[in-house]
């Protein structure tokens, strides 16, 4: 077989190669236009089939973003002003509790989700990276002066614990692990709690699930 | 049987890029989705290629128009809006291609696994799958070309524009793809020849 008679048997083949099925041209509409309604561009950017827990990316990723913004603003409130106007006990124990009631709502999200991943038995790297986030808004809500609810306290402690553990989860945890944390959770009547904590309406993470 | 297509009175009239474009930045959801629809084939057709797999097509595909949409002011209309986005979704897609190789390198190192072919397939393959097999280990430069070129049709020209080299370097890219494909498969040949 000469040289050109290869090449147009490669071409004729080469048809072939990864033949595209019909363009899912709806799906991935939606998927483009709720990317840019959340405002986020990356969510191809990361491999799907990198990660063996697929798709799950998307909600973790957009949970620990949330996070992570509850907690920056978390830590304003936390932080004494040095020289700043005094506002009064009033608007810091409101921001106070605003700040906490997201966190909750958070949490609560981030553990509905998390509930769901054990029943698929998943991977749990991105819980336990969101569950560390979570943990240190926790501390800094424990930590912070405008603590001064018990009830609050007693919950931000339980759920404390909760996450910690979650935060320790690795690929090498075993079945053990997963099931005292199942355990924590049901224990310690964490969903109820949560969702008693935060007033219907104020979640501010809808959508985050 | 006769080939003359029937005309939709009431079909919307063609509109041209730069229309759309302009509707687009001036904020029209509706254009949004006419620029959408007329590409979106295309696109997918060439990501699909180049990923082999359908989620990570649509994971690119989606972050080409986010890009595209983000970046449209930008478009000053050098070449068609069809070859911009396709120079978009290739980048994207050597991105993520980079991305899973350096991922899976990793993870051999790792689990000291014995080394894998880009996608797994049968043991004693037919030509196609022997041929994807080679393409696959083509390097990046060559395998965009390869299939941009002999697989989804491009001209060199196009090539040029999408990936920024000049057509004869295209040319030349193929050329050598082409080579190393010979090369992988001159066994085939041979074995056609007895």
């Amino acid at each position: 077989m000469s040289d050109d008679e290869l090449d147009e048997r490669i071409r004729e083949a080469a048809r072939a190669y990864n033949a595209p099925p019909e363009t899912p041209r709806e799906e991935m509409w939606a998927r483009i236009t709720a990317a840019r309604q959340r405002g986020g561009g990356a969510a191809g950017q990361r491999d799907s089939r990198v990660l063996p827990f697929r798709r799950r990316w998307v909600p973790w990723a957009a949970a620990a973003a949330a996070i992570l913004a509850v907690g920056v603003g978390i830590g304003r409130v936390s932080v004494e002003p040095e020289s700043s106007v005094w506002e009064g006990p009033s608007a810091n124990a409101t921001t106070y509790r605003l700040a906490a009631q997201e966190h909750l709502s958070q949490s609560e999200a981030f553990l509905t989700l998390f509930r769901t991943s054990l029943e698929e038995r998943t991977d749990h790297r991105l819980a336990s990276a969101s569950a560390r986030q979570l943990l240190a808004t926790s501390r800094l809500l424990l930590d912070s002066p405008a603590a001064t609810d018990r009830a609050m306290r007693l919950l931000l402690e339980d759920l404390e614990l909760v996450l910690a553990e979650i935060a320790q989860l690795s690929p090498r945890s075993r079945e053990e692990d997963l099931q005292l944390i199942r355990d924590g959770i049901e224990r310690g009547n964490m969903m109820p709690r949560l969702r008693t904590a935060v007033p219907s309406g104020a979640a501010l993470t809808q959508g985050v699930l | 049987m006769s080939h003359v297509q029937a005309i939709d009175p009431y079909a919307p009239e063609p509109v041209s890029d730069a229309e759309l474009i302009e509707r687009v930045l001036a904020g029209d959801p509706s254009a949004e989705r006419a620029l959408y629809d007329a590409h979106v084939d295309r696109v997918f057709r060439l990501v699909y290629r180049m990923a082999g797999d359908l989620d990570r097509a649509q994971d690119w595909v989606q972050e080409t128009f986010i890009r595209a949409f983000q970046k449209l002011g930008d478009f000053r209309g050098d070449s068609a809006l069809s070859t911009w986005l396709c120079s978009i979704a290739v980048s994207v897609s050597l991105n993520g291609l980079r991305k899973v190789k350096r991922f899976r390198e990793r993870e051999v190192a790792l689990d000291d696994a014995p080394p894998m072919g880009f996608t797994p397939r049968e043991a004693d393959p037919d030509l196609k799958t022997r041929l994807a097999d080679a393409i696959d280990g083509l390097p990046d430069g060559y395998r965009t070309v390869f299939v941009m070129h002999d697989v989804e049709g491009f001209t060199h020209e196009e090539i040029g524009r999408t990936l920024g080299v000049q057509p004869g370097t295209s040319k030349a890219q193929l050329f050598r793809a082409r080579a190393r494909l010979r090369h992988v498969l001159a066994d085939f040949a041979r074995d056609r020849d007895r």
